[in-house]
């Protein structure tokens, strides 16, 4: 419960129609399927949500929230468990009427935006300008400052577009003590453009690698690089997803490049890297198309065993586009990727000659537009390992992961998927990768759901067994104190740095520095509700 | 059904938000991206599609209860289904739609009622239309028309005027236009006059089942009766529910149902109409939502597992009316239909349906101006619409803010163009 005084207090700052703390409004950011372990999907109710639409107002709510002894949680597009609430006492800020595009400078290749700008926003407008900006996997819904800022950020195009953490430039940032610190050149009133200086770079302590998930204040705007879209600036394109034609430019492609083994995709993805081609790149997992494609075909594939180990077969794959300047680049690009591919016995297929699915697919990879059709199949998908490595490191952990599956598969606790669902892709000309391992499962499924914390063990178990870096899970309470010890002690330097940044007693640390044993069936995450604190 | 039978529904959300977007391939800008005016006006998630069915579902897991706080949510929502739409872009499992409708009926068995909503109930009950007008100038609107009476004639077509447009002075031109045009091409064409009734869909929109019920069994009972063989209506809300919700309530109308713009195009294409006189005009589309994604024939209850159910048995909205006024449009001589970005599946509403305009109207008006200010973005002289609700409000919503720009029935351009004797000034 919160104070009438404290509410009263809020309620002046921001407006009397932007608080609520009806249980019933406060509710819709209780739920949260996504990466749960627990089959009660309802996460801890926040006490008060409020929405703010400055950075004053930001300001005077955290004033509120330390005179009262209340924490915050900042919230943006809010998608996953770990936007949620951990705490009994907190105050949600949902920073949804913050939305604007602020700027798009063409020559310097950045844009200045507020949380509340989704990807495919952001996305329209530079590609006015001919720009375009890094999507995350989760799609072009979630906030790109979000990712940017406060939590993960990979996505397909980062062979090209790198990951959100390496693309924010300047920052604004209202730290847990309410004061306001700005990063990068725009520390010393030099504008946006670069995250290093002049001024503090404190990238590292912003963020991190996996970031702060909102337990270190509230990031208010941010520049973000953008990069050369070669396209046209507004495709047209009709249709909404699986029914989508877009007419596409002759300077693009888009590649299927198949493999006899692990260590020849492998090989073949490491030239790519140093041969710098390629705009998008992006394991073609079987199990995963068919899912999202067709998850009416899958579910017979999983009958036809001779069909699903032919399949299993062909596994190594990934796809490839290209995006050119001219006819001469796009030559010099497709025949690079020739050599490469007959290097290391591979076969190459040209998708773009496949119409109609290459009009449909070639746009649903660049808008970033098809991630949510993951929930299709059953509703549900989480995922073992979410490792950034170099590449063989991700091939390796792939074999396990396709193992841990297996016994799960077989015991109808998650879909069939041919244990080939690997969302694995090359950063920056393949000089580290991405991957996870996605389960689909159907969380109204009591079994289940309740299998998942179990699988989430497996994956921790055989991460910890086989000396693979902790990735997507160091956010979560059970991982950080099962991992942290074994790399570097991490969560000593970031409870240090939120000591550092006021954080301790007014932010909901529960993704950031929150500690728990990892229970015999139960669940992993820190879901039911912790003391209000020091 | 109940809101419980949704529940599957309701917990299947994965909060991925694309309930409040346009379909993420066809974000064209930043200011046109969003769908649903209710989250967009109000902000908190407890507006969107998904915050509505968590909103729901905490009600069932008694987590929370219903009051006037939400009640209010409930109904500050057009039940245009945007949100449903985009929704189904990627789910099969989810009737986002359904569980708002059931949401509005709970209220209504709750107790939990809208006051102006009980008025327009009332007028229902007492009138027969939902604007508390006599019900005995129902028919006042074709007053000198040459048109039959069903009620004692013999007619191919029935044309259903609907509440709004047979009592809104402003629109009377344009209601008698239609009927002018179908007498012109040789329709053998009648009216219900005093005797038509509403259609019904606006009670079972706010939640009132049993009234509704009673007015499609009436309808129902006079079509049967009447020997026509073809249904025209030139309302866009009267229109979806006799395609999807009658059948869905078990009271299929056995006739075919048109509306006016498929019926002009059919006309059109059969040369009965000669659109022959230029309308030098750049013209936008509002595609009214009921006509569009809401209007798509019902085709049946899916009862296996939603996960399997097939793309063509989900109401996504690919079966509605999008390309009839726009081919009638592109029939006039002289004329230019430049597009919004929001069209077709993915339009943004013009604020009038579900309840609003009655309970709502300041949501009403700012629904219309968006629509109003992405109409004036495409640099176009006029709007243009089919359906009476939306040209109600954005007439009303440009008339509070002194913005120029002329809406037209689409009925209204046609008439013009086809130089209907009583019709020629545009």
């Amino acid at each position: 419960m919160i104070s009438d005084e404290a509410y009263r207090e809020l309620e002046n700052a921001i407006g009397p129609e932007n608080i609520s703390r009806e249980p019933a409004i406060m509710d819709g950011y209780a739920w949260q399927a996504l990466e749960t372990t627990d089959p009660d999907i309802w996460t801890t109710r926040p006490i008060a949500v409020v929405l703010p639409s400055s950075i004053e107002e930001v300001q005077a709510i955290i004033e509120v929230c330390k005179k009262y002894r209340l924490r915050f949680k900042a919230f943006s597009t809010g998608w996953g468990v770990h936007a949620s609430v951990g705490y009994e006492n907190v105050i949600l800020i949902d920073l949804r009427r913050m939305n604007r595009i602020l700027e798009i400078d063409e020559k310097n290749m950045y844009a200045v935006i507020e949380p509340y700008v989704c990807g495919a926003q952001l996305q329209a407008e530079a590609m006015k300008v001919g720009l375009n900006t890094h999507m995350i996997g989760a799609g072009c819904g979630p906030s790109p400052l979000a990712s940017a800022t406060s939590f993960q950020g990979m996505g397909w195009d980062g062979i090209y577009m790198s990951t959100s953490g390496r693309n924010v430039l300047g920052v604004e940032w209202v730290l847990p003590s309410g004061e306001v610190l700005r990063l990068g050149s725009l520390g010393s009133d030099s504008g946006w453009f670069c995250g290093d200086g002049p001024g503090p770079s404190l990238r590292g302590i912003m963020r991190g690698a996996i970031a702060a998930v909102g337990s270190l204040g509230v990031f208010t705007k941010c520049a973000l690089k953008l990069f050369n879209w070669p396209g046209p600036p507004q495709p047209e394109v009709k249709g909404l997803l699986l029914d989508a034609k877009t007419k596409v430019a002759s300077n693009f492609k888009l590649y299927l490049c198949t493999f006899p083994d692990r260590e020849k995709f492998s090989d073949a993805a490491y030239k790519i890297g140093e041969a710098e081609i390629g705009y998008i790149q992006v394991k073609n997992a079987i199990g995963l198309m068919l899912a999202t494609m067709m998850p009416h075909l899958l579910k017979k594939l999983s009958r036809a065993d001779a069909l699903k180990k032919a399949l299993g077969a062909i596994g190594h794959q990934f796809m490839i586009m290209f995006a050119a300047h001219s006819q001469n680049e796009l030559d010099y690009q497709m025949k690079v990727l020739s050599q490469i591919v007959s290097e290391n016995q591979g076969v190459l297929l040209d998708i773009s000659q496949i119409r109609p699915f290459y009009e449909t697919f070639w746009w649903g990879l660049v808008r970033n537009s098809i991630p949510p059709l993951i929930f299709r199949a059953l509703g549900n998908f989480h995922l073992g390992f979410g490792t950034d490595e170099s590449f063989d490191s991700q091939s390796f952990a792939k074999k396990l992961g396709e193992d841990v599956k297996e016994k799960w598969i077989a015991d109808g606790a998650i879909l069939d998927d041919l244990s080939d669902n690997a969302w694995m892709f090359l950063y920056e000309n393949g000089m580290w990768s991405h991957y996870e391992e996605l389960f689909l499962f159907d969380h109204r499924n009591p079994k289940q759901i309740g299998a998942i914390s179990s699988i989430n063990k497996n994956f921790l178990q055989v991460t910890k067994d086989n000396n693979i870096c902790v990735g997507l899970y160091a956010h979560e309470p059970a991982a950080r104190k099962m991992f942290s010890p074994l790399q570097g002690n991490y969560n000593h330097w970031q409870k240090k740095i939120l000591h550092m940044l006021g954080g301790e007693s007014v932010s909901d640390t529960t993704y950031y520095t929150d500690e728990k044993d990892l229970l015999q069936n139960a669940s992993m995450f820190c879901r039911e509700s912790l003391s209000s604190g020091p | 059904m109940a809101l419980s039978e949704y529940k599957r529904d309701m917990q299947g959300c994965s909060r991925c938000s694309s309930c409040k977007w346009v379909p993420f391939n066809q974000v064209k800008s930043w200011r046109f991206s969003k769908n649903c005016p209710s989250i967009s006006r109000y902000n908190f998630q407890a507006y969107s599609g998904s915050g509505k069915m968590t909103m729901g579902l905490s009600m069932l897991d008694e987590r929370s209860k219903l009051n006037e706080t939400i009640s209010n949510i409930i109904y500050q929502c057009q039940l245009c289904g945007a949100c449903d739409t985009a929704c189904k872009v990627y789910r099969d499992d989810i009737d986002l739609t359904e569980v708002l409708l059931e949401l509005r009926a709970k209220c209504v068995e709750s107790g939990e009622l809208i006051i102006e909503h009980m008025a327009l109930i009332d007028a229902l009950k007492s009138e027969g239309n939902t604007l508390g007008e006599p019900k005995g100038k129902r028919g006042e609107w074709a007053d000198g028309l040459k048109v039959k009476n069903i009620n004692n004639n013999t007619c191919e077509v029935l044309f259903h005027a609907g509440c709004r447009s047979s009592y809104d002075p402003d629109l009377r031109d344009t209601m008698r236009g239609h009927v002018e045009l179908l007498l012109s091409s040789g329709i053998n064409v009648g009216i219900a006059g005093a005797e038509e009734s509403c259609c019904g869909g606006r009670a079972y929109e706010i939640g009132y089942r049993g009234e509704a019920r009673n007015y499609a069994e009436d309808m129902l009972s006079r079509v049967k009766s009447s020997g026509i063989s073809t249904l025209v209506t030139s309302c866009a809300d009267c229109y979806a529910h006799f395609q999807y919700l009658y059948p869905r309530m078990g009271m299929k109308l056995p006739v075919k149902v048109m509306h006016i713009s498929q019926y002009l195009e059919k006309l059109i294409l059969e040369g009965k109409l000669n659109l022959r006189h230029k309308i030098p005009l750049l013209v936008t589309y509002h595609d009214p939502c009921h006509l569009g994604r809401m209007g798509e024939p019902f085709l049946t209850d899916w009862t296996g597992d939603k996960l399997l159910r097939p793309m063509r048995m989900k109401r996504a909205g690919r079966m509605g009316i999008y390309d009839p006024p726009r081919k009638v449009l592109t029939s006039i001589p002289g004329l230019e239909l430049v597009e919004m970005e929001r069209i077709r599946e993915y339009s943004w509403c013009c604020g009038a349906g579900g309840g609003v305009l009655e309970a709502f109207p300041d949501l009403a008006s700012w629904t219309a101006q968006e629509r109003i200010s992405e109409a004036l973005a495409t640099g176009a002289e006029a709007l243009v619409t089919t359906c009476p609700w939306c040209e109600r409000i954005f007439r009303d919503t440009l008339a509070k803010t002194n913005v120029s720009l002329p809406v037209y029935d689409l009925t209204d351009l046609v008439l013009k163009s086809a130089g209907v004797p009583e019709h020629t000034k545009v």
